[in-house]
């Protein structure tokens, strides 16, 4: 097995992200069934998705700004280049956004969930939107690989008829 | 008395409407941002200038506003005046409009 630190950092991009858009639905979860016994246990998740996120953001951007650069090269000569004039244009920016909800949530969960509505609505919509962004940039990074997969294939397959 | 039956409240703290207020403005900064990047190429070498990389820079540029604002807002206790609902609804719109924003922008521009 021959696994590079590009390899390694791009995984770990995508596991920290996953983990932290699954305490986001944690705290979700833990939000629609506030009382005081659970009130900890939502804190608790909140702080692991905005580690989580914050170890993705670190993870990502390291390997954005070091390994990007050669696959982005890839992609664009390769058939799939909205896989990054598009995918990965909106994927970089939409993540800052991702992260920044995700540090919002332990602020917001340090509120009385079981006994203030209020803060409960917003707990569940920033928990919430942090599921689906977060999703949509997990999707967004497969797109992004297949783009590169294809520009090899196709560019491998040139490649033997020369 | 027992916290499982006390009143409900409906008012956030000054923290928690400060720094979700702080979020929504930070997020279509954060478009806003993008967009100039993007129809402005010199704007890359200045970020890139600060930070070394011009995406690095963007991310500071928007912690430090979602921060700072964060704090003023809490500080200052502005925030806290909205209504509870309409902030949340605020960053609803706000997370909805810059994502559309982002994706639009890069699809069609």
């Amino acid at each position: 097995m021959n696994v590079s630190t590009s390899d390694a950092i791009l995984l770990a991009h995508a596991g920290f992200g996953v983990t932290g858009c699954l305490a986001a639905l944690w705290v979700f979860l833990e939000a629609l069934n506030a009382q005081p016994g659970n009130a900890a246990r939502a804190r608790a998740a909140a702080l692991v998705t905005a580690v989580s996120m914050a170890a993705a953001w670190i993870c990502g951007g390291y390997w954005y700004v070091h390994f990007y650069p050669a696959e982005k090269a890839l992609i664009l000569t390769g058939p799939w280049p909205f896989a990054h004039n598009l995918v990965m244009e909106t994927k970089e920016h939409l993540f800052l956004i991702t992260g920044m909800l995700a540090f919002l949530l332990p602020v917001v969960t340090r509120e009385k969930l079981y006994s203030n509505s209020a803060a409960r609505k917003l707990v569940l919509s920033v928990a919430a939107l942090i599921v689906i962004t977060g999703l949509a940039v997990e999707g967004a990074g497969a797109v992004i690989e297949h783009g590169a997969k294809v520009a090899l294939l196709r560019g491998g397959a040139r490649g033997d008829r020369q | 008395m027992n916290p499982a039956t006390a009143p409900e409240s409906s008012k956030l703290t000054a923290a928690t409407s400060g720094f979700a207020l702080a979020a929504a403005i930070a997020a279509l900064f954060n478009t806003a941002l993008a967009w100039a990047r993007d129809a402005y190429a010199p704007l890359n070498g200045i970020m890139k200038s600060l930070a070394g990389n011009s995406w690095t820079a963007h991310c500071l540029a928007d912690l430090v506003l979602f921060a700072g604002l964060g704090f003023l807002f809490t500080k200052t206790r502005a925030a806290e005046k909205m209504d509870p609902n309409r902030l949340t609804g605020a960053l609803i719109g706000a997370v909805a409009i810059a994502a559309l924003g982002l994706a639009l922008w890069f699809a069609f521009v």
